[in-house]
């Protein structure tokens, strides 16, 4: 009795300092770790889609709400505006599609008129040489020419439907977030 | 024993993944870079380190049937402790690195000197134990990653090392040419120690 007491004290002691000394290290480490996401995987795509502006969109970020997941904790879409003499000029938004080989995360750009400034792939698993031919700007290019209404009239890539279908899955995303929340997103960005 | 053989012992003696041939699945998954095999060679270090300083103090008071589960939990700390540090500081590495930053946790090594090292020994050797065979992992897969990128890539840290017209074995790149990297460097090993 006594050694199993002394166990479950000993095991139970161990796992309490250690669950507390993750906490800590969780908590010192939360915004760096937010702020080495926003700087390497979405200020390059953020820079590929906009051009022209005057501000820093990844400073003048901000979220909105964009309903539920499934498991009825809130989402929020972020939304990078690009600003030139004080006037909105474009928006970039990010989405995401279910690929080959998990998800794919596409910033869109956009312009308050509803044309798309381009696309870029920012985070991606789809098979080298194959389905990773999605980001390539020989089929990111085709976007650039598109407006809200038409988003996915473009070629795919052969050989890579699922690829294809989880970018357009992504711009999609991006897109009818930005027309149904349009008023919002312009109030908020203009501010 | 001195405490500087128990750091030299694994420089070449109980070289991990050549000499002991433990350790072998970030051995072989992550070497495609010099710049990536140090880098979790440095992980696994810190890593196995701070878990033999640990298990070293902790050595009497942890009792014998639950020794394992506390080593573990104590492994396991640590190694999501590394995953958050370089998340927040060396992002472009964790993103290299990826799922093989959690796996440390398996990894053998580590286990394999909590339990036959540190938890027998005082806190001076653990600690020596741990940075020398960290450094000895280290070593090893920054060379098994040099020996790749430069045959598999024709660079090295980024540099290119060859004259333009050079073809690189792209295959080495790519996990069947690990594990011929690997046997060749296990056979020139077994072929110089046998001397």
């Amino acid at each position: 009795m006594n050694d199993i007491l002394k166990m479950v004290i000993v095991l139970g002691l161990i796992c309490s300092v250690a669950g507390l000394a993750l906490a800590a290290v969780y908590n010192v480490t939360k915004e760096p770790i937010e702020y080495q996401q926003i700087k390497f995987i979405k200020e390059p795509s953020v820079k590929a889609v906009l051009s022209g502006y005057e501000n820093d969109p990844i400073k003048d970020r901000f979220a909105l709400p964009a309903g539920k997941d499934k498991k009825g904790r809130d989402v929020f879409q972020t939304v990078f505006p690009a600003k030139k003499g004080g006037q909105v000029v474009a928006l970039a938004l990010d989405g995401s599609g279910k690929g080959f080989n998990g998800d794919i995360e596409v910033m869109v750009g956009l312009e308050p008129s509803g044309k798309l400034t381009g696309i870029s792939v920012m985070k991606h698993a789809e098979t080298p040489g194959i389905g990773s031919k999605v980001t390539e700007p020989k089929f990111t290019d085709q976007f650039k020419k598109l407006t809200v209404d038409n988003p996915t009239a473009v070629d795919g890539v052969s050989g890579a439907t699922y690829s294809t279908k989880g970018v357009l899955a992504a711009v999609t995303e991006a897109v009818s977030y930005f027309k149904n929340n349009k008023q919002q997103i312009l109030a908020q960005a203009g501010k | 024993m001195g405490l500087a053989k128990e750091f030299t012992k694994g420089l070449w003696q109980e070289l991990p993944p050549f000499r002991l041939v433990l350790g072998l699945c970030p051995t072989l998954a992550v070497t495609t870079a010099a710049e990536n095999g140090i880098g979790m060679g440095l992980a696994t270090t810190f890593v196995l380190t701070c878990s033999n300083i640990l298990v070293s103090l902790l050595r009497n008071i942890i009792p014998g049937k639950v020794r394992i589960a506390a080593f573990i939990v104590i492994i396991a700390s640590f190694v999501v402790t590394v995953e958050l540090l370089m998340q927040a500081y060396f992002y472009p590495l964790y993103q290299v690195l990826g799922i093989f930053i959690p796996l440390i946790v398996v990894n053998c090594i580590i286990l394999g000197r909590a339990e036959a090292f540190a938890s027998k020994r005082s806190l001076l050797p653990s600690i020596m134990d741990g940075l020398g065979i960290g450094l000895g992992f280290t070593m090893s897969l920054g060379f098994l990653g040099a020996a790749r990128e430069i045959l598999g890539g024709g660079t090295v840290f980024g540099l290119s090392v060859f004259w333009s017209s050079f073809e690189p074995m792209a295959f080495l790149l790519k996990p069947p040419g690990a594990f011929v990297c690997l046997g060749l460097i296990l056979g020139l090993i077994n072929i110089v120690s046998r001397r």
